[in-house]
């Protein structure tokens, strides 16, 4: 039972294995709770140790630390995927993607797949749709300018870091 | 017990994670799959199972997916547990999912906030750098 280091990685892993057994794979999420680890006593000896005892109560009410885990089981075949993370940022983005999993759950068409097939029917009808044509060129036109701007400025920011040494 | 109404659910599952919050320890677990149970016109019967063993692969309809919540209290502390479930239909995903995220980054408050002290670090080098 593997832990995935990327969050995408799993989510994919887990769709395909959705897309295997829909009826019995199941995703339980665990949040946990740790209490904040134990700070070493500081040594008496030192005179410093009073300012270390009147950090001490502060560092002893650090709050409980949360982790989040979350795992695909399918009971059939054992398979068992996660993911782990304790980073407050990644909650909603993990959220959405069980909401993915769950449309594939109730079999509800996917989006990305919509728009794949959709994708796949374009091709053979280029010479009728010279226009839908363009129209899908300028957005690249424009990603490609985003990227040469952006290269610009990786450019001089590079020289800054090189002026400063 | 039977399954609660999305606002009932929301509500108890807030509880829970708030109860986590303030006794410091424990895990909060949610669980989602398909609603296979209790559903005989829309899963495929035994016997149609024997004639495609891969039906539930293309379902005639969507399904209705089926979400758990407990608080990981086993047989030892039953009084304890809080069971949590409820039904979320095919067309009420997305809203289920946007609330479902809203309570669950408002329970989950123990994970670690996004580090702003490094990049607030960071800026003050890059200042300095540009008055240098």
């Amino acid at each position: 039972m593997p832990y995935y280091a990327k969050s995408e990685d799993w989510l994919q892993q887990s769709s395909l294995l959705l897309q295997a057994r829909p009826s019995t794979t199941r995703i339980t999420t665990r949040y946990h709770l740790k209490p904040a680890r134990r700070v070493r006593k500081p040594k008496k000896s030192d005179q410093d140790a009073t300012a270390h005892e009147a950090q001490l109560p502060e560092a002893q009410e650090k709050p409980p630390r949360g982790h989040l885990v979350l795992k695909t089981y399918e009971p059939h075949s054992g398979v068992t995927l996660k993911y782990k993370t304790s980073k407050a940022a990644e909650v909603t983005r993990l959220i959405q993607m069980l909401g993915t999993l769950g449309r594939r759950m109730a079999a509800v068409p996917v989006v990305e797949k919509a728009e794949d097939e959709g994708m796949a029917d374009a091709p053979p009808t280029e010479a009728d749709g010279a226009g839908a044509g363009s129209g899908v060129q300028t957005p690249v036109g424009q990603t490609q300018q985003q990227q040469q701007q952006q290269q610009g400025g990786g450019g001089k920011g590079k020289k800054k870091k090189g002026g400063r040494r | 017990m039977g399954h609660l109404s999305h606002d009932e659910f929301f509500i108890k599952l807030a509880d829970v994670f708030s109860t986590r919050k303030t006794k410091g320890h424990g895990a909060v677990f949610l669980t989602q799959k398909r609603l296979s149970y209790d559903q005989p016109s829309k899963t495929p019967s035994d016997q149609q199972q024997e004639e495609d063993p891969l039906a539930d692969l293309h379902p005639t309809q969507p399904l209705p997916v089926l979400v758990r919540a407990t608080n990981g209290k086993g047989k030892a502390d039953r009084a304890a547990k809080v069971k949590l479930s409820t039904v979320v239909q095919p067309d009420e995903l997305e809203g289920f999912y946007s609330r479902y995220a809203e309570v669950c980054k408002a329970g989950m408050s123990a994970l670690k906030p996004r580090d702003r002290t490094k990049r607030k670090a960071k800026a003050k080098k890059r200042k300095g750098a540009g008055t240098a």
